[in-house]
């Protein structure tokens, strides 16, 4: 597949990392120092000019596209970028990012003429509510319009023991969901009625979103039930979070340093409690019994005071804490020093958009442990040679079928059941096997 | 905002002011010269009740000559900016109540014989107070008894909101100037320009007031009342929509028929609403957006709530049962609450708690953007919620919570002006019955401290009655010309919400 990519920030140079092997890429960016970088690290083409010219985006080859995601920093470019792409070249699949919700809702109801639209802002906020809903959850992802949740849990001290050490068909799980995948010392096992679960492993789990928070209890050792949560930064990303968690009926407390940020928050999100305060000082945090809180989340812009301020509030007694990932470095000093979850917008962004870059039939996807895993949605084909089998009958190849959509309605299969021509299905596999998968299925 | 600089008026001293008066005096001129037309509506009721018209044509022509006189002040109207504003309404009211006393004065008759009285009984109907110093009303002309009426009537939605309206040339300053005379803290406009916003409102307060009209009307020609007639019935009417109160009968509305009376009241209600939300409701046909506005919920909850104690309370104390009781109790609450004043009944006789309900009503006065007075349901339910939030940043000392209105957040200069507003008309409430107070103790009447403090209540607010000798069914009458002044003074700083005066009164105002 032929893909322009305008933009080599942050989330154009993830593109280019998670889809230059399988695709041709070209590149298109003012600054022509980033575009070197990514020249000499990757196989693609780059082209030195601006995305909101016309006369650049031909010249880069847009007739011939089949891609065209307009991902600079500027929602303005990316706009313009987005309509001389459909004006010149429309059979090509065109995606925006913004950074304004404002024009996500524009597309939602068929005003901005694109086929996708992704708001680095807003896929923060959702991969913040989900991860909070189910906080036991290293990782988790919802499709099917919210029907099916996969969820990534690493099996600790506080599991349950109920949970390790028995075979899965003897051990009760919550009903509606499946194991989809263990993945003990970096690789997947493979899975039948008598694997069991160790503490270490990681478990990839598909399910209701009932189930999967059952699931998320059982891990954690504690309800999980999360009702009121603390938000740190009132930025874009800060508000967007605070803004959906309210949305889903939890009580949220927002810092934000800065006093006419903090108004204007305020004022834009009635329900959203917004403090005045960097949030650092600990007479503050015991006169707010911030310590309190089932979660707090810590979106400032600077990496290093996300980690601070989340150790403060940890010494405090705040137990689940989420922290958002600016530099690729934080990741790892986020889980190092304790923090549960770390969420990188722009990883977040960029898998959003290059579920595009797979097979047409592939509606939406998901990567587990950087991108050694992949959860698929995708719908079979009539040849597929798994039609019309029982999945006890499915030969075993290193992915697994946690769900089904059929019909609209989410079925999580049993070993009886048979999968049907027109079934989407919810696929965990390794990375690797991903074009396998797509072939048989 | 002046924009010539140089041709600021010198004082002999040297000292620069920085108020282009002269523009001002011209544009107050050029008011007072076609609010002098006003006069020819009494002449038509003098014909035809044939009583002289001279002194409505003498007065008409003094103000005329007057008006032309300030007018040809070597001034451009242009030079009227934000200063010059406030100075043309605090004057253009004052001089209005002095051209609107002059045919009582002029007519000889002897209730009147004090030039004070008379310029009270006009202050009182163009703020539509409704107070009055008549002691034997209808001995006074039909024709006089018509202007004091009509003064109210011209006075509810305003003078300048008028001039506006129908003046193609008035445009200068004309925001600032509407919201100087509209009261409440602030306007729903109607339309973008300010002239179609001021049509609009004028159009459907002559709406309200034909319909009213015409319902008396009916009342007195199909006999449901046999007291009404059509004079009764405009006069009602022109007393009604502005929340006026004056009635060309010392019982004000005692003897008319329980229909009469539910429908005045439903009117006052209407009349003390925000008038931009009832041309939502009934020209727009929105009812139900303009019932989601917060204030008109707590402005028709404090009515039912008054309502329900007073009619209790008159209930148990055998004043009055069944219908009458809720008729009566629902007539004085929203009379007094809309700053209206008619009175179905002699309420200074009505028990403690009640009375003292009615008293507090005074304070509450009818929505922004209506024709009531006093301090309005808007602002105290901002000065509730600033109070809340206070309370709750007395705990979380960080918080950040702006206070809304109508789901939106209010602006804080917004807040510390209502603030500001409420003190300092509390602040004129305690100064003005001070003074009251003193002078009766040196120059009589007798006053009780209750009757006091109800007085300047009432007057300040443009309600009109009080409590005692000042009873709907009593008047103002005994007070000495210091009193009487005061109590004019206070109707105007109520009428104009205080600010624009007191702000016309500061030194800063005159200085650079």
């Amino acid at each position: 597949m032929k893909i322009l990519i305008v933009g080599s920030g942050q989330v154009g140079s993830s593109l280019v990392e998670a889809l230059h092997s399988e695709h041709e890429l070209t590149v298109l960016d003012l600054d022509g120092e980033r575009l070197r970088e990514i020249a000499y690290a990757y196989d693609v083409k780059t082209v030195e000019a601006n995305g909101a010219s016309r006369s650049a985006l031909v010249d880069a080859g847009l007739a011939t596209t089949d891609l065209f995601i307009a991902c600079t920093s500027r929602d303005e470019v990316n706009l313009v970028a987005c309509s001389f792409a459909r004006a010149d070249n429309p059979r090509a699949t065109t995606v925006i990012r913004t950074s304004n919700a404002e024009y996500v809702d524009l597309w939602r109801a068929g005003r901005l003429d694109a086929d996708f639209a992704v708001s680095s802002e807003l896929e923060t906020a959702h991969a913040v509510t989900r991860t909070i809903g189910v906080p036991a959850a290293r990782m988790t992802d919802v499709f099917a319009e919210g029907q099916v949740q996969v969820v990534e849990f690493e099996v600790d001290e506080d599991a349950s023991p109920e949970l390790v050490g028995t075979p899965l068909r003897s051990t009760r799980l919550p009903a509606d969901s499946r194991v989809a995948g263990i993945i003990r010392d970096g690789t997947s096992i493979v899975l039948s009625g008598e694997s069991e679960i160790r503490r270490g492993d990681l478990l990839v789990v598909i399910g209701s979103p009932k189930a999967a928070r059952e699931w998320s209890a059982m891990i954690w050792g504690s309800s999980g039930d999360v009702r009121d949560v603390v938000v740190y930064g009132g930025g874009h990303v800060g508000t967007a979070i605070a803004r959906r968690l309210c949305r889903e009926g939890i009580a949220v407390r927002l810092i934000e340093p800065d006093r006419v940020r903090a108004r204007e928050i305020a004022e834009s999100i009635p329900k959203c409690r917004v403090f005045n305060t960097d949030g650092l000082d600990p007479a503050f945090l015991e006169r707010e019994r911030i310590g309190d809180a089932d979660a707090a989340v810590f979106a400032m812009r600077e990496d290093a005071r996300n980690l601070f301020a989340a150790t403060l509030a940890r010494v405090h007694g705040v137990e689940f804490t989420v922290a958002i990932v600016h530099d690729l470095v934080a990741t790892e000093v986020y889980e190092k020093a304790g923090i549960d979850v770390s969420i990188n917008p722009r990883q977040v962004t960029s898998e959003e958009i290059a579920r595009f870059a797979h097979d047409p039939r592939t509606q939406q996807v998901a990567m587990l442990e950087g991108d050694r895993f992949e959860i698929l949605d995708l719908t079979t084909r009539a040849e597929s040679e798994y039609v019309g089998l029982r999945f006890r009958e499915m030969p075993i190849r290193g992915a697994l079928i946690g769900a089904i959509v059929r019909d609209g309605k989410a079925v999580f299969p049993r070993s009886d059941d048979v999968l049907q021509v027109g079934d989407r299905v919810i696929v965990f596999t390794e990375t690797s096997r991903v074009a396998d998968v797509e072939k048989v299925l | 905002m002046s924009r010539a600089t140089s041709r600021m008026p010198v004082r002999p001293d040297g000292l620069r002011i920085a108020v282009e008066l002269r523009a001002a005096l011209a544009l107050v001129g050029t008011l007072l010269k076609y609010l002098s037309v006003s006069a020819i509506a009494p002449v038509g009721v003098a014909l035809w009740y044939r009583e002289p018209v001279w002194p409505f044509v003498l007065a008409g022509a003094i103000a005329l000559v007057l008006g032309l006189l300030l007018e040809r002040q070597r001034g451009d109207a242009h030079q009227v900016g934000f200063r010059e504003g406030y100075l043309v309404v605090v004057l253009t009211w004052l001089l209005a109540a002095a051209y609107g006393s002059l045919p009582y004065l002029l007519s000889g008759e002897p209730q009147f014989n004090r030039p004070a009285d008379a310029f009270f009984e006009t202050m009182s109907g163009f703020t539509t107070t409704g107070a009055s110093i008549l002691t034997d009303i209808e001995a006074v002309d039909h024709s006089l008894l018509f202007w004091r009426q009509f003064t109210q009537w011209l006075g509810g939605m305003g003078i300048i909101v008028l001039a506006l309206a129908v003046l193609p040339k008035l445009r200068v300053g004309g925001r600032q100037l509407m919201e100087s005379e509209m009261p409440g803290p602030e306007m729903d406009d109607l339309a973008a320009r300010i002239r179609s916003t001021a049509q609009r409102l004028w159009l459907l307060y002559v709406g309200l007031t034909v319909a009213q009209i015409m319902i008396l009307v009916t009342f007195g020609l199909v006999g449901i009342d046999d007291r009404m007639g059509l004079f009764e019935a405009v006069s009602a009417a022109f007393a009604t929509m502005p929340t006026g109160g004056f009635f060309p009968d010392g019982r004000s509305l005692e003897e008319f028929a329980a229909a009469t009376q539910w429908v005045v009241a439903v009117f006052m209600v209407i009349a003390g609403a925000n008038f931009a939300l009832t041309y939502r409701a009934l020209i727009r046909r929105q009812p139900r957006q303009a019932f989601r506005d917060e204030e008109i919920r707590l402005y028709l909850a404090i009515i039912a709530a008054a309502t329900a104690i007073v009619a209790a309370e008159l209930w148990a104390a055998d004043f009055a049962t069944g219908e009458a009781a809720i008729r009566h109790a629902f007539f004085q609450v929203t009379s007094l609450m809309t700053t209206t004043g008619f009175a179905t009944v002699d309420f200074v006789s009505w028990p403690a708690l009640t009375l003292m309900v009615l008293v507090l009503l005074m304070f509450v006065g009818g929505s922004a953007g209506s024709t009531g007075g006093s301090i309005k349901v808007v602002r105290h339910l901002l000065v509730g919620r600033i109070l809340r939030r206070e309370l709750h940043q007395t705990l979380h000392p960080e918080l950040v919570q702006p206070v809304r209105f109508n789901g939106k957040p209010v602006d804080e200069r917004t807040l510390r002006a209502i603030i500001a507003f409420t003190f300092l008309y509390l602040g004129v409430w305690i100064v003005g019955t001070a003074i009251i107070t003193i002078d009766a103790a040196i120059q009589g009447p007798s006053l009780s401290a209750f009757e006091a403090i109800a007085a300047t209540a009432t007057t300040l607010g443009n309600v009109g009655p009080g409590v005692g000798n000042q009873g709907p069914m009593g008047t103002y009458e005994s007070f000495s010309d210091i009193s009487t002044l005061t109590f004019s003074c206070l109707m105007w700083l109520g009428r104009l919400e205080v600010i624009p005066i007191v702000v016309v009164l500061t030194r800063g105002y005159w200085r650079v």
